[in-house]
């Protein structure tokens, strides 16, 4: 489903954001993508969209060598994937249902598929009887909520997180987790990013970590930080983490190169 | 790429709605500018009419009272006869002074003005060719007030005024009207920067979700067309009061009868006004659609 090549990608010609990748995720996989910021998740998953190009490799997405495609063709890419934001980036002007129908709506798709199958992804996350408020009347696990709906409503063949419970409670993350479960188990990819130790730990699902744009674990069955009773089923070797980043989600005293340009 | 008219519509609305002022700044502009164009247009059309019948190898015309008497007639014909400065000349009586007045409004599509004539009100005339067209002035003062003369017209000097002053004041038209596009083309590029800046998040969406390009900035296209086309509607309307006028005022210049601009060529030049307009429109959106929408 989702291949990396070999990939490097640095910005501005100095900062190195990814330092020859390769992985492989097959489909119907739930993995998670750890590391401290500015260690390179954001840019893997922004890679996979198309937001950026990449400077050496390859990456394959659905079958596709994305970096071939014409650009024409980015928007047709983008619609099978689906993308969950951490602030949720919802529309505050319109209501719940009209964010979630507004994705089918821009790409095209008629009425009376937008009237059937909003209700169903509304139905699925569990917000029915919310379909007719506005965001701000939301809590913030209700928003992520309408966010994952949003993502999903168009059956996305893989599904990206960046974050998405970085800004919830405990409590909430883990239905947030519970409900992108459900969605993977519909055969859907999913890739979250996060450092959010306890909702890795919590899943117990493939765990790639990053440091410094070099892939240093990736985990069958994971946790956020090393864990000495697993070891790598991937070929890659589990190489030591240094001290602090195992230690939780803390980012203090860790170098953090600028991500954007 | 199925784009819905309703959506561009309703998107069009929203975004012109919430930037009225720009939008109203944006079209009062393109439509002063386009009425200068217009004008410019128009008044070198009416000049370029008045010089090619002025041009017509007459280069001095002594017109006659209506009620002059044959012996008047006669005796300016001597005297033309004894004038070394005139080449040959041609006399037109009532009825082909008139028949001729009536051809040259008839090739200014002002047929209007034809019926207010008469052969008994037209006056004789002696179209004359001078050996040097130069010393029309010269030759006018010979038979200015003679007997019987009613006006003595020498477009050699006229048709030297008229070609400078028209062509200061096209200079002047033009140039003012460049500058007032460019800005007009600014406001326009501002007032869609404006709704870009406005609808950003529905924009990174719509990218993160797969709308195609075009999808995404149609609508903002939209609106700096028809902000475009709104101005030109204004010109047009304000180029045709002004050919109205004009047209008004030439009635009483029957000398300068022959500067109305046909309809035809009216029509072309509001064409030309429109055009611009759609222009205007398009190419202040496209920029600020290339500039700051980033898809």
């Amino acid at each position: 489903m989702i291949r990396f090549e070999n990939v490097t990608k640095s910005y501005r010609g100095s900062v190195v954001a990814l330092r020859d990748v390769s992985l492989e995720v097959t489909q119907g996989e739930f993995v998670f993508v750890v590391g401290t910021s500015g260690s390179g998740k954001t840019t893997m998953l922004r890679l996979l969209l198309r937001e950026e190009r990449i400077d050496r490799g390859r990456i394959w997405v659905a079958g596709r060598d994305i970096g071939r495609l014409p650009k024409w063709r980015i928007p047709y890419l983008r619609r099978n994937l689906g993308f969950v934001f951490q602030d949720f980036r919802l529309l505050p002007n319109k209501t719940v249902f009209e964010n979630v129908a507004f994705s089918l709506q821009v790409i095209g798709r008629p009425r009376q598929i937008i009237n059937t199958q909003v209700p169903q992804v509304l139905e699925l996350v569990g917000l029915s009887q919310k379909a007719g408020r506005h965001p701000d009347e939301l809590s913030g696990g209700e928003q992520q909520r309408v966010g994952i709906a949003r993502a999903f409503v168009n059956r996305p063949l893989i599904l990206l997180a960046d974050e998405p419970t970085g800004n919830l409670d405990p409590t909430t993350s883990q239905e947030i987790m519970g409900l992108l479960d459900r969605i993977n188990r519909t055969g859907t990819t999913v890739v979250m990013a996060s450092h959010d130790a306890s909702v890795v730990d919590m899943m117990r699902r493939r765990v790639i970590e990053i440091d410094s744009g070099t892939i240093i674990r990736d985990q069958a069955r994971g946790s956020y930080g090393t864990d000495s009773s697993s070891s790598s089923s991937r070929g890659v070797p589990v190489v030591t983490v240094s001290a602090g980043v195992g230690a939780g989600p803390g980012d203090a005293g860790v170098r953090s190169p600028r991500r954007r340009r | 790429m199925p784009v819905s008219i309703g959506y561009v519509t309703r998107e069009t609305a929203t975004n012109l709605w919430r930037n009225r002022l720009m939008a109203l700044a944006a079209v009062l502009t393109v439509g002063v500018s386009l009425s200068l164009v217009g004008t410019a247009l128009l008044l070198r059309q009416a000049v370029n009419n008045q010089l090619s019948v002025l041009n017509a190898n007459v280069n001095l015309q002594i017109f006659m009272r209506a009620g002059a008497s044959t012996p008047e007639t006669n005796a300016m014909r001597s005297l033309i006869a004894e004038t070394h400065q005139i080449k040959s000349y041609r006399y037109l009586d009532h009825q082909q002074s008139y028949e001729d007045a009536v051809q040259l409004f008839r090739a200014a599509g002002e047929p209007a003005a034809i019926s207010a004539l008469t052969p008994a009100t037209t006056p004789p005339v002696f179209q004359c060719t001078l050996v040097h067209p130069g010393e029309a002035a010269t030759v006018a003062h010979i038979f200015d007030g003679q007997a019987g003369v009613y006006h003595v017209a020498y477009p050699a000097k006229s048709i030297h005024d008229l070609a400078s002053l028209s062509n200061i004041l096209q200079i002047v038209l033009l140039g003012l009207a460049i500058v007032l596009l460019i800005s007009a083309i600014v406001l326009i590029l501002n007032a869609i920067r404006m709704a870009i800046f406005a609808r950003r998040r529905e924009v990174g969406v719509m990218r993160l979700v797969g709308a195609t390009s075009w999808f995404i900035r149609l609508p903002f296209m939209v609106e700096g067309l028809l902000q475009g086309l709104v101005g030109a509607a204004l010109a047009v309307g304000i180029v045709l009061l002004g050919d109205l006028g004009i047209k008004a005022l030439l009635h009483r210049f029957p000398e300068f009868a022959t500067a109305v601009v046909p309809s035809h060529d009216v029509l072309v030049t509001e064409i030309l006004v429109v055009v611009t307009g759609i222009v205007v429109g398009v190419g202040g959106s496209a920029m600020a659609v290339r500039r700051f929408l980033d898809v």
